[in-house]
């Protein structure tokens, strides 16, 4: 069980190992909130989806198993965008569209056809978390990366409260060097194929060992 | 046939719950959702309407879904939140428009609008509001201008949005 959650973050990450979930990955990762915001949202929203539909596994008539899911994951995802939008507004309008879209993210369809469906609460929820957390693992690390190439700092402010700022650090001789390249869509990819290769290095070196 | 039926109403029921825990998440969320976004216009309502209670109004839906907020003026008026394009495709000419208790109107603020520099931003000068706009009652058409014609034609169709909203709303 150890090893499905371990899996999530390095071998199978969704990101950058299973290239799943990139559109959002690419768009929201500007900065450090987003990144842990929407991390959050879609480890709850897969927790969530992963647990429900592996109770409701012996029960679903195998034909309509995925518009069962897509109606599982939508209620999720509905409820967790009305919350955000009542509790953390800032996130919500700093999110946009992508807070809706994680119904369509494939990770979480992908992991109830794949996995909730075929194994038992307890290990989907592991399952789940485990993904939730590679996902927010591999949004913080494009997130950290272009925050600080763009602004030359990294901020973190309150979700709840956005006149409250959390952790700030900004270095002063930086400034004058930032690249506002990097909060684009260039930047994304360009930061994105890097550590896709860093992610296929560090598998292809631990396959290799498995071999010897 | 019996399998089918099966299906329908396995999915029936899945989807009433689904309805049903959606329904209760949003029973909680939507006054404090109406709250923010009350508290947001604040700022702007303030300055029209000083020092008066505001409530929004719900169910703004018109034809041409130009009105985007609606607020009771608390004992004064109304006040609404107008959006069109002009000129600029590219950014939309956002308005406050206030009304008295009649429908008359008292004011009208440009929130957000980049329409050409010394034409249609005309429309917006203090001086022009007040003998475009002010003063007109619920059945009158407010004025073009002259030199701004595509900028004050989007602007007449917004508040007559608003003024069709308003005839409803005080009935």
């Amino acid at each position: 069980m150890w090893n499905n959650f371990k899996n999530g973050f390095i071998k199978e990450n969704p990101v950058f190992g299973l290239y799943l979930g990139m559109c959002s990955a690419l768009a929201i990762s500007t900065s450090l909130n987003n990144a842990i915001g929407m991390g959050l949202c879609v480890t709850i929203v897969l927790l969530f989806s992963n647990v429900i539909i592996s109770a409701i596994r012996k029960i679903t008539p195998d034909e309509i198993r995925i518009p069962v899911y897509i109606v599982v994951i939508a209620t999720l995802v509905t409820i967790v965008e009305m919350l955000v939008h009542a509790f953390m507004p800032e996130l919500y309008s700093s999110l946009g569209v992508f807070l809706s879209l994680i119904v369509v993210n494939c990770i979480i369809l992908g992991r109830a056809e794949a996995f909730a469906s075929k194994n038992g609460i307890v290990t989907s929820a592991v399952d789940g978390i485990g993904m939730g957390l590679g996902y927010t693992f591999a949004l913080l690390l494009i997130s950290v990366t272009r925050e600080f190439l763009t602004t030359g700092g990294i901020a973190f402010v309150n979700p709840f409260d956005a006149t409250q700022t959390l952790f700030a650090f900004s270095i002063e001789a930086l400034q004058p060097y930032t690249i506002s390249l990097f909060s684009g869509s260039v930047g994304a990819f360009l930061t994105f194929a890097c550590f896709a290769a860093l992610f296929a290095w560090i598998k292809s070196r631990s396959a290799k060992k498995e071999v010897k | 046939m019996k399998k089918a039926l099966i299906l329908v109403l396995f999915l029936g029921i899945i989807s009433a719950i689904a309805g049903i825990g959606v329904g209760a998440v949003n029973n909680v969320t939507e006054p404090i959702i109406t709250e923010r976004l009350l508290a947001a216009e604040k700022q702007n309502l303030e300055k029209m309407f000083p020092g008066a209670e505001f409530a929004p109004i719900e169910d703004i839906d018109t034809d041409d879904g130009l009105v985007t907020g609606a607020f009771e003026v608390v004992g004064k008026g109304y006040a609404m939140k107008v959006e069109t394009t002009g000129y600029n495709s590219s950014t939309p000419i956002i308005l406050l428009i206030g009304f008295d208790n009649d429908g008359v109107i008292t004011d009208v603020m440009a929130l957000q609008q980049q329409e050409t520099d010394g034409f249609g931003t005309k429309v917006f000068e203090n001086e022009n509001i007040d003998s475009l706009f002010v003063g007109k009652g619920l059945d009158e058409k407010t004025d073009l201008l002259s030199g701004a014609t595509v900028t004050s034609t989007a602007v007449q169709g917004a508040i007559a949005s608003a003024q069709n909203l308003l005839k409803e709303i005080i009935g």
